[in-house]
């Protein structure tokens, strides 16, 4: 790997982190868009800021743009509280506004700005090592690493002195503003963290992989944890690993490496989708079947329970009397035998010990619906698990 | 005699500038565990918002003990109606009863130790010890509203808000409740419980206040709790109070 390789995947992988911390908390207060609009409307913030500043990494750039992102947020905060319109209708009619004057004002002066549009959207990663950074004569590396990196770290250090503001005002405004913790502040800080990011890494990635990155997986973690901290941690290695595997695609494909990201991150959220051990939708459709066949066996085992006669009891009589399918039967027979809980003897079935009571508990849970009996019973039964 | 934990004065409180309260007095004394009764949409939790300062009145003023409430935030809890929490929220049991310590830890500061000590015995005095680790999404609608009980009881405030904590909980979860807010004023607590069971009024709290739109009475529930003041409450003819 050549230097400039390695330098590319270090910027891509410290985006793709600055970029999880924020979005985790913008999937979590269902504000995915608003990033989408944010990445946008930055777009006259860069340009004003360029005129003035003519360096596309300067801080005072970021800080202009930036100010953009959080005038978006007031402004679809406003249109929203007029109550004329939904939230996604004012992102609607805030962002291109804003874009297209961004357009515009690059258009005007197409001249003496070496800005495009595409660049700003697109971004290039494989340039970014070419544009280094000197102090006194000495190369430190590429400009966009040290504007990535100094974002990161301040958006760790903010991460870990408010990580339980940010929790609990995520969790519950009411809440957080009774303890005393402003939700107004905080979210204005997540925002504002969140322009800054965007501003900071659109130069290296461009404002669509920025989107993407903290979106696709704080979403793919969503559904994978119960638990804020590794969802955090989830959402950072998705990050690092599509950022270096997307480069490595692009590489082998030679194509966009922007666009191979952004297509390694909706892969991975489209496996996680699939196959989450339980907000998957294949859990959840393995789940629904496997309940169906605990209540067949629960309707065979109060069968049992209720008939004490030989003929009702024998292994024929379940599929003419319970009028199951013989592949049904013989699956409910299968569990029930495997849960020790029936013992079959000349084809006539019996209930154990175990199975007695089991149904017991069973028919008493779902009558009255306490659910501290049968605690034990969850790990093996998805029907208890509520 | 007692000190006045709560006073409100000529509050009015709108929405879209239409009054859902008019002109509001209203004293609580210390240590009284208190009923707010009347009909849906007189204002209850209304006036809890307003105290609490989540709405802001058109007129009028409340003090926590003689003090504004964004200056006395420690001493008060609130267990909302209905939770605006988001319940998918990758968070467990234990975790949310845990925010309620945030208040005293402030800014910047973690729960350590000390605090998760506190959260363990509140779920255990709500009977959700063995629920601590369940996502919160995953609880019955009853256990749920124990586990605002047990955040409310961990941030150990003075005065506690509560906005109808019985709505679909069962019979026996209501009385260990009932029996929390007792224990609660026993230490000298002052609580306040909108409350819609109007037979277990007498029961339950010392004191009352009925409200519709006005404040109609408040006081102790021996005193006032009668005919005259649920009719002039509910507007129909209420016979209610002696039916045993
Ligand atoms: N956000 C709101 N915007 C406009 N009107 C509201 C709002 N919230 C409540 N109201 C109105 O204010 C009045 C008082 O509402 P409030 O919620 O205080 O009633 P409540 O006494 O708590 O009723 P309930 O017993 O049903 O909980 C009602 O007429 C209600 O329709
Ligand atoms: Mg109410």
């Amino acid at each position: 790997m050549s230097s400039a390789q390695i330098e590319i995947q270090l910027i891509a992988s410290i985006v793709a982190v600055a970029c999880a911390i924020p979005g985790t908390f913008l999937v979590l207060r269902k504000m995915a868009m608003i990033s989408d609009a944010i990445s946008h409307s930055i777009l006259p913030g860069i340009v004003v800021g360029f005129f003035i500043t003519q360096d596309l990494n300067s801080p005072l750039l970021i800080l202009l743009a930036a100010l953009t992102g959080i005038i978006t947020v007031v402004l679809v905060e406003y249109i929203q509280k007029t109550g004329l319109v939904k939230e996604d209708t004012a992102i609607g009619l805030v962002f291109p506004a804003l874009f297209s004057i961004g357009v515009i004002l690059i258009a005007k002066n197409a001249n003496d700005v070496h800005l495009d549009v595409d660049a700003v959207l697109l971004g290039e990663l494989a340039f970014a090592p070419f544009d280094r950074l000197l102090t006194g004569g000495t190369d430190v590396g590429p400009k966009s690493l040290w504007v990535v990196g100094s974002i990161l770290i301040v958006t760790v250090t903010l991460l870990i002195l408010f990580f339980k503001e940010l929790k609990v005002s995520t969790f519950d405004k009411g809440l957080a503003a009774s303890l005393g913790f402003s939700p107004a502040i905080i979210h204005y800080g997540l925002m504002s963290i969140s322009s800054v990011t965007t501003v900071g890494a659109f130069d290296a990635v461009g404002a669509i992989l920025v989107v993407a990155l903290m979106i696709a997986p704080a979403a793919a973690a969503y559904l994978l944890t119960t638990d804020l901290k590794k969802m955090l941690a989830l959402a950072i290695i998705f990050g690092i690993f599509s950022a270096v595997f997307g480069y490595w695609v692009a590489h082998w494909l030679d194509a966009s490496i922007a666009g191979s990201i952004t297509t390694v991150l909706g892969l991975v959220f489209l496996l996680v989708y699939l196959f989450a051990p339980s907000k998957g939708i294949i859990a959840v459709m393995y789940r629904e079947r496997q309940q169906q066949t605990e209540v067949s066996l629960l309707t065979f085992l109060l069968h049992l329970k209720n008939h004490d006669e030989l003929e009702e009891r024998h292994v024929n009589h379940l599929n003419e009397h319970i009028n199951w399918q013989k592949v049904r039967a013989k699956t409910v027979l299968d569990l029930a035998q495997k849960n020790n809980m029936i013992t079959i003897e000349k084809n006539i079935v019996s209930l154990t010990k175990k199975g007695n009571e089991f149904t017991s508990k069973a028919i008493n849970y779902i009558m009255t619906n306490e659910d501290t009996q049968i605690e034990d019973m969850k790990d093996d039964f998805f029907l208890f698990r509520g | 005699m007692s000190k006045i934990a709560v006073k409100v004065d000529d509050l009015t409180v709108a929405y879209n500038y239409k009054p859902v309260l008019w002109d509001i007095d209203l004293e609580i004394p210390e240590g009284v565990l208190m009923a707010i009764v009347g009909p849906n949409g007189a204002g209850k939790s209304t006036l809890i918002k307003s105290i609490l300062g989540i709405l802001k009145p058109i007129a009028g003023s409340v003090s926590i003990y003689g003090k504004p409430y964004t200056k006395q935030r420690q001493l008060v809890a609130y267990v909302p109606q209905k939770g605006s929490v988001d319940w998918d929220f990758p968070t467990t049991a234990l975790d949310v009863v845990l925010m309620g310590t945030y208040g005293s830890l402030g800014w910047i500061k973690r729960p350590g130790q000390k605090e998760k000590k506190a959260a363990l015995e509140a779920l255990e005095k709500v009977g959700m010890l063995a629920f601590k680790g369940r996502q919160i999404s995953q609880l019955s609608g009853g256990q749920q509203q124990r586990i605002f009980l047990a955040r409310a009881l961990v941030q150990n405030a003075s005065i506690y808000f509560m906005d109808e904590p019985f709505q679909g909980v069962d019979a026996t979860t209501e009385i260990a409740i009932i029996n929390i807010l007792k224990e609660l004023r026993k230490a000298g607590k002052t609580v306040i419980v909108v409350h819609h069971d109007l037979q277990t009024v007498p029961e339950y709290f010392d004191w009352v206040t009925f409200l519709n739109v006005k404040k109609i009475a408040t006081g102790p529930v021996k005193d006032i709790f009668n005919d005259d003041n649920l009719t002039k409450t509910y507007g129909i003819n209420y016979k209610v109070s002696i039916q045993e």
